[in-house]
Order: structure tokens, then sequence, then C-alpha cells
């Protein structure tokens, strides 16, 4: 007698393409995680691909198919579920010694023939622990059931090592960055500067946003300040240096007309530029008036009567302390959103350019000096990353996005890169990424550039990732044993659970909110 | 705004910061000044816009000079508009600025009353002129930011005709780089739309007009509060606005004359000659002189740098006052100390135990002048306790400190 919770069972295949029969009365599908048991261990599979299978020949098959189709015929087989049947090809993924529940190890034997599959449980996932520094990533996911199995990594680890979150749009990019950032905002250990070119995450679609988060740990930056308590983006121009600029498109004697008037004017070489002041070194007349005109198109900025006015976000007369007010907000664990909605892309890359060099070379300080440990990870949120790591760019020359990419895990300095393209990114870089979610992605080319640099053989997989739904994904990752399926949380849902469990623990406790609030000093 | 509006904006009087009676005068001399020039340009009205006072108690000398000039605004019917700034507010409610209210010298337009947990400001109207003026105190710690967080936006921006808010806080978008630790309120708490923001707290001369927030403005202390801010501002100052153009009124009691000398690598001599060279010539007369050393000297300690003379030397040549800052000299004789982690008791330690036996006394050993420090330390530290009388508490340390040297 079958067990009542059995799915199927093992008929034939190799290592990594296990073939499993399937139960009448069940349905495998793809993704679905399945556990085969033995008296000493269990072996957890994947499926990867499904077929039909049956014991009646093709012509056999094709001919009563006809019969239904064209003669009405209302053919019936004989213990049908004996003859036809779906095969579904598994891939190994872990395996477990019943005797010791803590050795977890990639499986490296085949079950045994005829060994029956059934479905995965809670119980066979106890050897999934929290970590000590707990990022969230959402339920795993068996197939299309999510099972309530929170699914932790190390987010100290995750987030100094990068991660490429893939996926074509409305996949559910968003929601999951919105989720992850308001789990890491709860947390100290990670301080996350967010680039947010649709102005999504702060407050939300409307509904609850990272506004809402009891930690008050967040800071938005924006041009506009019509809510309270944004913080007006305003960054003084003297804070400028060429090196960046180095993530736009200069051509090299614009970048040494720039470093020739940072060499003879210093913090007002951008001042200089545009009024035309003499430079030592001599620059063709149409370098100097294409730059010019550039960094004035750029910055924003007008010259009238000898003067330089400034409109947007780049001043003379304000902004001095935002870039290391952010640095310092970082490295306190604050997330800290700029919203970048009204930004053209190079602004974007400027000022991000400008805050992750700050940055770094405060980590690359405290490095030298002994003082890293203990200082949080910081993780820079970019989307739509083949603006700056893309191959194009990438052969112009770095730029601090791809040194962030290839050096900044030693320095405690990590980047979210978020694309529907990761095939434009180099190779190099997206080995770089040691962290992978992989949303449902249907572009052939853009499957295989995640498969091919996945931390996890997910060679079989390519069906399965094109099958992803919104909401599903899989991580692969150099912290977990396997490649993970997941259902991502829906934001509203996560955020509104955890809000209400900080509710009940009496909410997350800020600076301020120990301080008494009385209006003192008020007269009437 | 109107036409014919004429105000001042000032900030940052800080009457009674010097200790030196000599620069404790400046501030009082300068404040003066400041009145005569309203009172000559004839302004409707005077902003104070935080500390006019450096303490909420001033002492009776800095009261009555201010207090005689805000008699004469009184007589040519100029009001004074004020906020309780970080120095002059007390959390008791006592404080000068009140006694000064009461008196009809001035009016403090921190006023208005809490609606369903919302700071409602009301607005004070200037007779005169019609404009309405609002505004919120400073406090120390910017505890003041929690006020801004409570505040009634909608309230205060629905009101019609012309409005001034007055501030003393630090607006986070004008830090200057020099002050980007300290603590700050986002200009986006503020309520927009007003015709002016009247700043003080920050002691920078500064105006800056956001989207939603035209003409905030900082302008300044009236003199400078410390040797940092008399090398940076070389005096004080405040604005008059007059018919929408913002005009900057100097203050210019004293000359100021700084200089930079590099100790590195010289010695105390060295660099006493490196001084003289400086000003050597130079007119001094009615100058305030600064002298700013930094770097590590080749041999000796600073003490050895005759800095008496310096100033004997200033003084004939017609100084008014001559001030030194050596914070950033590093004598031969010391080496760097790593702190690492301490805490402030550790480092206090580690800082004790480092210069051990400098100062020969046959009766203590060093682990006897260790013990001694540390205690002394902790007494000479000592507040004084609730209700204690200043004699009492006089006499408390006083005892305490011949008990441990065993006298």
């Amino acid at each position: 007698m079958v067990g009542a919770n059995i799915k199927g069972q093992i008929i034939s295949g190799k290592f990594g393409e296990i073939v499993a029969r399937q139960k009448s009365d069940s349905e495998f599908e793809l993704g679905e995680i399945l556990v085969c048991e033995n008296d000493s261990s269990k072996i957890f599979l994947q499926v990867y691909d499904l077929q039909y299978g049956s014991q009646v020949s093709q012509q056999n098959l094709e001919l009563i198919s006809g019969m239904n189709l064209e003669e009405n015929t209302n053919f019936e087989f004989l213990d049908k579920n004996l003859r036809n049947y779906r095969i579904a090809l598994l891939k190994n993924l872990l395996s477990i010694d019943k005797n010791n529940p803590k050795n977890v190890t990639l499986s490296k034997s085949l079950p045994e023939m005829f060994s029956n599959v059934r479905s995965v449980t809670n119980e066979d996932l106890s050897f999934l622990n929290k970590p000590k520094n707990p990022l969230f990533f959402g339920n795993l996911r068996s197939g299309s059931h999510e099972l309530d199995v929170p699914i932790y990594l190390d987010g100290s680890a995750v987030l100094s090592h990068h991660i490429l979150i893939s996926g074509t749009t409305g996949k559910g990019k968003s929601v999951l960055m919105s989720d992850l950032l308001w789990d890491a905002t709860s947390k100290d250990y990670a301080g996350l500067l967010v680039l947010d070119p649709h102005n999504e995450y702060y407050s939300g679609s409307g509904k609850i946003g990272l506004k809402d988060h009891p930690s008050k740990n967040v800071s938005y930056y924006s041009v506009k300040n019509d809510v309270p308590g944004m913080k007006s983006l305003k960054i003084n121009i003297k804070v400028l240096r060429p090196q960046h600029f180095g993530c736009l498109d200069f051509s090299d004697a614009q970048e040494q007309a720039m470093n020739a008037y940072y060499r003879d004017y210093g913090i007002k070489w951008i001042e200089s530029l545009l009024l035309e002041r003499p430079v030592k070194v001599n620059f063709n007349d149409a370098t100097i008036n294409v730059l010019k005109r550039r960094i004035m198109y750029l910055l924003d900025i007008d010259i009238g009567d000898g003067q330089v006015y400034c409109n947007g976000i780049f001043e003379f007369n304000a902004g001095e302390a935002t870039i290391s007010g952010i640095c310092d907000s970082l490295e306190n664990a604050w997330t800290i959103i700029l919203d970048t909605s009204s930004f053209s892309g190079q602004v974007e890359l400027l000022v991000g350019s400008l805050i992750v060099n700050e940055m770094f070379n405060r980590y690359k300080n405290y490095k030298m000096h002994d003082e890293l440990e203990g200082k949080p990870i910081i993780s820079v949120v970019l989307e739509e990353a083949p603006r700056v790591l893309g191959k194009e760019v990438l052969e112009k020359g770095s730029n601090i996005f791809s040194t962030l990419a290839r050096e900044g895990r030693k320095f405690k300095v990590g980047l979210i890169a978020i694309t529907q393209l990761p095939s434009m990114i180099p190779r190099d870089i997206l080995a770089n990424m040691n962290t992978k979610i992989i949303l449902g992605t249907e572009m052939v080319q853009e499957r295989q550039a995640i498969i091919d640099s996945a931390s996890q053989d997910l060679s079989s997989d390519s069906r399965n990732i094109a099958s992803l739904d919104k909401g599903e994904c899989i991580i692969s990752s150099n912290f977990a044993k396997f490649a993970i399926p997941i259902k991502v949380p829906f934001f509203d849902d996560y955020a509104r659970k955890e809000l209400a469990i900080s509710k009940d623990k009496g909410g997350v406790k800020n600076n301020n909110s120990n301080t008494k609030k009385e209006f003192m000093g008020l007269r009437e | 705004m109107t036409e014919k509006l004429k105000f001042a904006h000032m900030a940052d009087v800080h009457i009674g910061s010097w200790r030196d009676p000599k620069l404790k005068d400046l501030s009082t001399e300068a404040f003066s000044m400041a009145i005569g020039i309203c009172i000559q340009k004839n302004v409707d009205f005077i902003l104070i816009a935080g500390d006019l006072f450096n303490t909420a108690l001033p002492g009776i000398d800095s009261l009555k000079s201010v207090v005689k000039e805000f008699k004469i605004l009184s007589e040519k019917n100029i009001p004074v508009y004020v906020i309780p700034g970080s120095h002059d507010y007390s959390p008791s409610g006592k404080t000068m600025i009140d006694v000064l209210e009461e008196a009809g010298l001035l009016k403090n337009v921190f006023k208005g009353k809490i609606v369903d947990g919302k700071l409602q400001l009301r607005f004070t109207k200037d007779e005169k002129t019609g404009v309405k003026i609002t505004g919120i105190l400073g406090r120390r710690g910017t505890l003041e930011k929690l006020f801004y967080q409570d505040l009634d936006l909608a309230h205060l921006e629905k009101e019609h005709g012309k409005k001034i808010f007055m501030f003393h806080t630090s607006i986070t978008e004008l830090k200057p780089e020099s002050k980007s630790t300290m603590d700050s309120t986002d200009v986006s708490y503020m309520p927009k739309g007003f015709d002016y923001y009247a700043g003080g707290h920050v002691h920078i001369v500064h105006q800056y007009s956001f989207k939603e927030h035209k003409n905030v403005v900082y302008p300044g202390p009236i003199f400078p509060a410390n040797f940092e801010e008399l090398e940076e501002l070389g005096n004080g100052g405040f604005y008059i606005y007059t018919n929408g153009k913002l005009e900057r009124e100097e203050l210019n009691i004293k000359n100021v004359f700084k200089m930079n000398v590099d100790c590195e690598h010289k010695s105390p001599e060295e660099v006493y000659e490196a001084i003289l060279e400086k000003f050597k010539g130079k007119e001094l007369i009615n100058t305030i002189v600064l002298i700013r050393a930094s770097g590590k000297l080749r041999t000796g300690k600073v003490s050895d740098i005759n800095f008496k003379e310096i100033m004997n030397k200033c003084y004939s040549q017609g100084a008014f006052y001559v001030m030194r800052n050596t914070v950033k000299v590093v004598s031969a004789e010391f080496e760097e100390i790593k702190i690492d982690d301490m805490n402030p008791e550790d480092l206090e330690e580690s800082m004790i135990k480092e210069h051990l036996g400098q100062v020969k006394v046959s009766r203590f050993d060093s682990d006897k002048e260790f013990n001694i420090s540390k205690e002394l330390m902790h007494i000479l530290s000592s507040e004084k306790h609730e209700g204690e009388k200043v004699y009492e508490y006089e006499d408390r340390v006083r005892k305490e400190v011949d008990k441990v040297l065993e006298l």
C-alpha cells in the first residue's frame, strides 16, 4: 500500500537527471521540492522538467486521439492510470543524515530505484536555521506552493558580497527590494543607500512605505520638500571632484581639462571652468566649450553677468554637509533613500558616485587603521545596473560601482544591482555577485547569463526560471546550501504584519523616542 | 512683503558670553551699535532669533545695558520680537526674556497651544506693518526638533498676509561642512510659504531660498562668541530687510589680526621668533590679535613658548586683546596615545599613567600618585547636589580634597 502523501516513484535516470513517475492522484510542478527517504538519510530532489509517459506506442496514441477528435469515439483505456502517466525529471539538492540531522550535505548519491518521493514538509526543513545576522527573503516555495518556512541568509555576508536581482518587468523586483529594505532597516548590521529612480520605496504606492517603518532609521532625500521629515536634496558644488564624473561618458580630453582646473583652482574648479578662468595647461577651445556646456547641463547651472546661478540640486550656497550627513547615517546603519525620479540618469549616477566614493574611502580608511570591525555593512541599491556595470560602459574605463563590485567586499561595502538584462554585465562582475535572486525571466539570453554565473548548478533550471510567476524567485548564493526557491511576500502584507509585531513588542525605540514630549516654554 | 516694510534681523547676541571683562563688554558694545543702526535706519521692528543672553538669568551689569537699549527702542516705538534660544531658554520658565516681556520691552513670539497633540502656534501681529510673526524657540541639545515634529503646519500655512517665521535651530540642508555632525532640523518641518524665515543658533552668515521656503536667513552673531568665530567672522553683524532687499550691516567694533604659526619641527624659541616676525611693524591699535599655532615641536613643550613676552609685545604695539590657540601643538616630550575604544575612565587612567612622576612629591610613590590623581579627578568633577548651596558645595569639595591629600 502506497502512503497517502506519496507523489511518485523513482524509475530511472542518472545523477542530476533522475526520472520519477507521478502518482495519478498527485501533481508534480516545476520547481517542486520532493523528498526521498531511506533508513539512514533523506534526499531532497527538485523537479526541473515534466513530460508525458505511456505504455502505449506513440503511433497508437496518435490514432486514439484521431478517433476521439474525428469520429467522436469515446475511447477509454482499461487501467488508464497504469498506462498513461506523467514523468518528472529531478535533480539532486541535498542529503540529510537521519541520525545526525545537522549533517546536511550536497547530495552525492542516487536514491534506490523505486524509492517513493513525497512532498517536502516543514519538519523536513528544520535544518534551515536563522543565522546570526538574519536577512529575510521570503518563505520557501515548492513549485507554486508556499511553505510556512521563512528563509533567512546571513545578511552581513550576503550584503557585503553583492546581490544581483534579475527578472523581467512586473515579476516582483521592486516588491522584493521593498521587503529586503524593510527587514534590513530593522537591523543594525547594515546601512543601505537606495538610489530610487521610481520614487517607490519611501512612500510606497500610496499605501505603506519605508516612511512607516517603526525604527525611524530612514532618511529620505528629495528635490521636493512637501512632506515633513523629508530632506531637501542639495549638494554643494565644492564637494564635486573630477573623479566623480568617472561614471559618466566624458572624453579623455574633457577629463584632462577637468583635472587641470581642479589642480589650479581646487574646490572652485567648476566655477572657474564655467567662467573660463585661465589654466596652466592649454586646451582646445572646443574641448572647454563642450565640457562647460555638459557640466552646465548636468549640474543645471546658468551663467549671467559673470555669475553662476544654480537651479537644481547642485548649489554653491547650500548642501555642504549633505554627503557627509548621508555617510554618517549609513555608518549608523540607517537606510537612506534618494528620490532620483526627477533626475536624468547621468545626474542620478553622479549623485550616487559622490556618496559611494565618500563612503568607500571612509571604509578603506577604517580598514587601514584597523577600525572596520564593528562598522555596519554598507549596501548600495542600484536600479538598472548595466548603466554603470554594463560591458560597453566598462570598456571605457572603470567607475566607483565597478570598483565596488570587484573589491567592495574587502571593505564591507556591497552592491544590490537590479536589472532585467544581466547579460549586459560582464562575466567577471556577475561572478562577483555572490548572491543572485532570480525572478521570472522569459528571455533565453538573460536566463543563460544568470545560469552561467550562479553559485549553484542551475544548468537544468532554464525552463523553471522561465516559468517563475510574479513573486516567485530562486536564490542562488554562496551562502546557501542549495538554490532556494522562494515566494516573495506582498510588501503591504509583509510590512503590516511586521508593524503589528513591532506594536505588540512596544515598538522599536529610536534615538528620540525616549524623550518625553513636553512643549515647555510655550505660552498661550 | 509690503513696499514700506523695513525690519532688522539679528540673532545670537550672547550678552555675557565672554568671561574676560574686556571682551564681555564688546558683545554689549556690538549690540548697542546694532540698535543704534536700527534706529538710524528707522526700521519698523527688530527680530532677535534666539540667544539674546548667554544664560537664562544674565548678570545685572549685562542686563542693565540691554534694558537701556530696549528702553530707547520702546521710546522710539520700534517693537522687538524674540524667541528664546538654546542659551537663554529655561525649562523652568525662569528666564529674563519673560521679565523683559512683562516690562513691555519685547515680545516673545513663541506662543500657541496644544490641539490634539499638535503644536498650534499663534501669530503675533506687528501693529505698524500688519506683518504676522511666529516661531519656535531653541533648546539645548536641539530638543526643539520635537516641537517641529508636532507642529501643525497647515494651521500656519493657511494664514493669509505677510508672515515671518523665527527659528533657533540648525537646518540640515544649510549646515556648513564644519558643523556637519551638529544635530539639525530638516527644512521640510518648517511651514511653507512664509515671506521670511529669521534664523539663529548656527553662527553663520547665510541666506538661501528653497522652493517652498524663500528667504531663509542666518545673520550670524552680533559679536563672535569664541576664538574660532573671531578667526572666521572677524566681527559680527545683522541684516536689514528693506522693501524686499536684504542688506548686511557689519559691526566692525575692533580690528582683528589673525596669524597661523607652523610649529612643525621647530623649537619653542624658533616659534617665538616666528610669531614676533609675523607682527613686526604691524599697527595693532584697537586690534584683537589671534595667534593659532599647530604642529609638533622639535624640542620642548608648548609651555616653553614664551607667550607672555609675545603678548607683552603685542600690547606694547597697542593691541586691544591677544588670544592664542595651541590645541594643535604637540610637545616633543609627549608620545601619541592610541585611544582605541576606551571609555572615558580608561582614557583618564591611561593619561594619568602617561604623566606619572613628572611632578616629584617626596611622600608619593607612583601607585599612590595614580590613586590620588584619580580620586582628585573624581572629587573635582562632582557637581553641586540639588538643594546644596554654593558655599556648602565648595566646603564639601574642599573637605574631600583635604582628606585625599591627607592635609
